[in-house]
């Protein structure tokens, strides 16, 4: 049985319609990507699947669970955490309390503050920073290490890429060794193809609110990427 | 001399002044929402002490923490069943609410209790003082003053050493995101407004034991509450004290000069404040 399991999921903002019956599987311990272009409607699917969204048809099984229609608040502590696009961090608070904010799940797990340290040792000076006064790349550790320490089943990750530099994103995406070493699933949601590909078991390709590519990444060629990606 | 002994009452009454802004601060800095029903909470929170008086036996003084106690359940009640309702992007649909609130508060308390004058008897405590340096100075203002700086002491600390504080300061700065880490950010919100409520109790209970109160007292006290607020600056709790003390220094210097002039003096000193410090007394120290 897989761990996160979507089945023809429809996605609404009011009236317009953003998924039109979409459906993916996450297998415990894999790394999934979801590539797409702009507007294929990504976020929104990791939206709903963190229940923030509401508006939505289908299902959602998590573990055995239907929790389609269950509160954000609930979900997350039942093991699905985010790294939300954009870092969303509390501008009020340090990164220290920032961190400690992901604990709020009350799950118990291998992720403390003192391991998210070792995962980004970059951090521990910063601790008591406020933590909308690092950069970008340093925000974005703290963002992912805020979701480890829910001690969450499945990691989802928005745009991780967004606004940082190449080293910076290598950097970040050579921990996902050690973060998978703990047993957590990864979905990842990425503009950049290549970066996709290379982490991931298995894609899938949005292209205006539908799947238009799915299946082990090593299996497609460029050319196959770029139709599914641009809908030529 | 005369004019020392005001000021240093305006001092001791000032800091009180200073709780009345931080209930409604509070309530507005976690969750935007202007309680404009904060000065019957501070009206009604007397009555409920009048209320409870004769059956628990212990020091007016006291019967502060259980109308505290109920002021929080009914602060968290009201947020749960009707302000949890409306709260988001528009401040309009909660403002009326509590706008509402306030009337419906106001004349069930006439109703209740009638408009006479009344006041919570604290016993000879309220003529004690002793002489200090030539003045006066009266020892229930001074303990009340205490409890204040007290309260203040331990609402900065809640909101900075302990895991509510820091979930309440996440929930102000993005409730969605909250969320996503387990928080529901709706029950944060009820325990801020019962904690807004509790802070309105103290602050009523304290000014009845000093001064006289009826239903309509709420007008004046909602007054000084937004003053206070403003004129010390959103966010800052120090500011509120030193608001509080201007306001109350003003008031009882002024009242040597003009006995019949009430607060008015106090608020033209909050006007000329505005007018030069828009953004209270805290932007001018981060400048």
């Amino acid at each position: 049985m897989p761990l996160l399991e979507v089945d023809d999921l429809q996605v609404f903002y009011g009236d317009f319609q953003a998924l039109f019956g979409v459906g993916i599987k996450v297998a415990e311990g894999e790394t999934v990507s979801i590539i797409g272009a702009n507007g294929a409607g990504k976020s929104t699917f990791l939206r709903a699947i963190t229940g923030i969204n509401r508006e939505k048809k289908g299902r959602i099984v998590f573990d055995g669970a239907d929790i389609t229609n269950e509160r954000a608040h609930n979900i997350a502590r039942r093991g699905i955490s985010i790294v939300p696009e954009g870092r969303r961090l509390f501008p009020s608070l340090t990164v220290e309390e920032n961190l400690l904010t992901g604990s709020a799940t009350g799950r118990d797990g291998p992720w403390t503050v003192e391991r998210v340290m070792e995962l980004f040792p970059m951090l521990g000076d910063l601790r008591h920073q406020v933590a909308t006064r690092i950069s970008g790349g340093q925000q974005q550790m703290v963002a992912i290490g805020r979701a480890l320490l829910a001690n969450p089943r499945i990691l989802l990750c928005d745009e991780l890429s967004l606004g940082l530099a190449p080293k910076v994103i290598n950097s970040i995406y050579a921990k996902f060794d050690e973060i998978r070493r703990g047993g957590v699933s990864i979905l990842l949601v990425e503009q950049d193809v290549t970066r996709a590909c290379s982490a991931a078991d298995h894609i899938y390709c949005f292209l205006e609110g539908r799947i238009s590519l799915e299946g082990a990444a090593k299996d497609f060629s460029v050319e196959e990427i770029s139709r599914a990606y641009f809908g030529t | 001399m005369d004019l020392l002994q005001s000021v240093i009452n305006g001092v001791l009454l000032g800091t009180l002044y200073g709780l009345f802004g931080l209930g409604l601060a509070f309530g507005f800095g976690i969750m935007r929402i202007v309680n404009v029903a904060q000065g019957e909470f501070i009206v009604l929170s007397a009555y409920i002490g009048l209320v409870l008086g004769p059956f628990i036996p212990i020091y007016p003084l006291l019967l502060i923490v259980p109308v505290a106690v109920i002021s929080f359940g009914y602060g968290y009640g009201l947020q749960g069943l009707m302000l949890n309702r409306v709260v988001g992007k528009d401040p309009m649909p909660p403002l009326l609410i509590t706008f509402g609130l306030s009337i419906v508060l106001r004349n069930l308390m006439v109703e209740v209790w009638s408009a006479d004058y009344r006041s919570i008897n604290i016993g000879t405590l309220k003529f004690q003082g002793f002489g200090l340096l030539g003045l006066r100075i009266g020892v229930l203002p001074l303990v009340i003053m205490g409890i204040v700086l007290l309260l203040f002491v331990a609402l900065h600390l809640l909101m900075t050493r302990t895991r509510f504080g820091r979930l309440a300061r996440a929930t102000a700065d993005d409730y969605e995101t909250i969320q996503f880490f387990g928080v529901d950010y709706r029950q944060v919100y009820c325990i801020a407004m019962g904690i807004s409520a509790a802070l309105a109790a103290a602050a009523g209970m304290l000014i009845a034991m000093r001064s006289t109160f009826n239903p309509f007292s709420g007008v004046d006290r909602l007054l000084i509450s937004f003053e206070v607020v403003v004129i010390g600056g959103l966010g800052s709790l120090w500011g509120m004290v030193l608001g509080g003390i201007i306001l109350g220094v003003t008031q009882l210097v002024s009242l040597q000069y003009d006995p019949n002039a009430g607060l008015m003096y106090a608020h033209i000193v909050f006007f000329i404040i505005l007018m030069v410090l828009p953004s209270g007394l805290s932007s001018w120290r981060r400048r």
